[in-house]
């Protein structure tokens, strides 16, 4: 087995431990870093499709973030300053109105280990302070609202209308929470939704590329 | 969690008819089973008549090791008979056990003094089993104080501190719960062990008198402990407590054997 597929099979796999060495031994095979990273990135799609059809469960899931995660603290050395191997910075939180944070927290957890950069806002996030994330940091690529309640659905709807109508380029938005449906998301003028956090990483990726 | 699987017991009538009959699968099956499931140790107990107790235990062992690397726990009252079963283990297991009474301490521990043997140590004496938390102490402090004279290691020794029945007691468990706690806190290395069953003694549905006793045990320190580990509603609150209890990172070892099929099963 290639070390790319070992490293690959480990993040799969959530061994923490073992993911750091194997990147660098690919590394010192010759493998590309950003092929590296992408190999992870696959590997959690894998991951997030097997939690969205319930082979898994959520810590099986949080592990494999982890390992990668760990493996990434290993390429970054590598690609600082190389922004095209970076999926840029993620800005996530959840809407004004509602303080729920454990599933905001997993989706945050998947898509940093898909290779963002997360700025978590945390909770009752009011319209306007999105903005300001988004002006104050750089390479923004995604923005990413979490609603719990159906009472925050209104919320969610003038944070995304906002966001989208600062003018503001570069970055997509993507919603979720229990409420939400692809029909919401759509009528509020978002551009991606997922409904669990392993396709929130898979979506994430899928729309910084697009 | 240590398991210590209780199943090769010549108490258990299936088991002794295993004995009497020379039926060697039967026990070949046994030992398999168990670890299958994760035993760490097989408990080997002959429950014969005194003149053929070291035989049977060669033959017991001899069956056990045909079919598994999982080390012997030697269980016997005889102290003697324990020392000449020690020479049939391929590797070094768990002997069960020594007490205060008698000269139990000064027959087993030099003879495992400068080995791996690990030892159950049971807290009672010449005069029997007390019933208050200061004499069982003082009985352990005791056994510390031999096993130090010979080397033995807190790591090594697994101390049973003597549950009796629920239904019979005045205070439920409290007493023991004490006892556990205090040798925790002397030696944190130790190991506390204990049946799960004798708890529930004279009870309706014991199932969950032993594993409420399960529960409350572990909370309190004890962490070996000698019980059929092919029994999966005992041995799934064992992963699911071991989690509650903060000693497994994201449950990835009750997932882990829930995927092996250790627990969970429909029945």
């Amino acid at each position: 087995m290639a070390k790319i597929d070992e490293v690959k099979a480990m993040v799969e796999a959530g061994k923490t431990k073992l993911v750091p060495g194997l990147v660098q031994e690919a590394l010192d095979e010759g493998s590309a870093a950003k092929d590296i990273l992408q190999g992870m990135v696959d590997s959690m799609s894998v991951v997030g499709d097997k939690f969205s059809t319930g082979e898994i469960f959520v810590p099986e899931m949080l592990m494999a973030a982890k390992a990668m995660a760990k493996g990434v603290d290993v390429l970054k050395p590598l690609m600082a300053g190389d922004s095209s191997n970076s999926l840029g910075t993620c800005i996530i939180g959840t809407v004004a109105g509602d303080l729920h944070d454990i599933g905001k927290n997993l989706v945050s957890m998947m898509i940093e280990s898909a290779g963002f950069t997360m700025v978590d806002l945390g909770v009752d996030v009011p319209a306007d302070r999105w903005i300001d994330a988004i002006k104050e940091n750089q390479n923004v690529t995604l923005v990413a609202c979490s609603g719990l309640l159906t009472t925050t659905m209104p919320a969610l709807k003038e944070a995304v209308q906002t966001i989208k109508g600062s003018g503001l380029p570069g970055f997509k938005v993507i919603v979720g929470g229990a409420p939400v449906t692809q029909e919401f998301a759509t009528e509020i003028g978002a551009d991606g939704f997922a409904p669990d956090a392993g396709s929130a990483a898979v979506k994430a990726v899928e729309l910084v590329k697009a | 969690m240590i398991i210590i699987g209780e199943k090769i017991n010549g108490a258990i009538p299936s088991v002794a008819k295993a004995i009497a009959e020379k039926n060697a699968d039967f026990i070949r099956n046994l030992a398999k089973i168990q670890t299958d499931a994760g035993a760490n140790f097989i408990d080997v107990c002959a429950s014969t008549d005194v003149s053929l107790e070291v035989e049977t235990l060669k033959w017991l062992i001899d069956l056990v090791q045909e079919v598994t690397d999982t080390p012997i726990c030697i269980d016997s009252p005889n102290e003697q008979a324990i020392v000449a079963a020690i020479p049939f283990c391929k590797r070094p297991g768990l002997i069960n056990s020594v007490s205060g009474e008698g000269n139990k301490i000064d027959v087993i521990f030099p003879i495992i003094a400068d080995t791996k043997w690990e030892c159950v140590a049971l807290l009672n004496d010449d005069s029997g089993i007390s019933k208050t938390a200061e004499k069982r102490l003082e009985v352990f402090t005791n056994i510390m104080k031999r096993a130090k004279e010979f080397g033995i290691a807190p790591s090594r020794l697994h101390i049973d501190p003597l549950v009796e029945m629920l239904c019979t007691s005045e205070d439920g468990i409290n007493m023991i719960v004490d006892v556990m706690k205090e040798i925790k806190q002397q030696y944190p290395a130790i190991h506390i062990t204990g049946g799960c069953s004798n708890v529930s003694f004279n009870l309706p549905s014991r199932k969950l008198v032993n594993q409420a006793f399960l529960v409350l045990a572990m909370n309190a320190g004890m962490d070996s402990g000698i019980i059929d580990p092919t029994n999966q509603d005992l041995l799934g609150m064992i992963f699911a407590t071991e989690a509650l209890m903060g000693q497994d990172e994201y449950c990835m070892e009750y997932i882990g054997a829930f995927r092996e099929s250790k627990f969970g099963q429909k029945k």
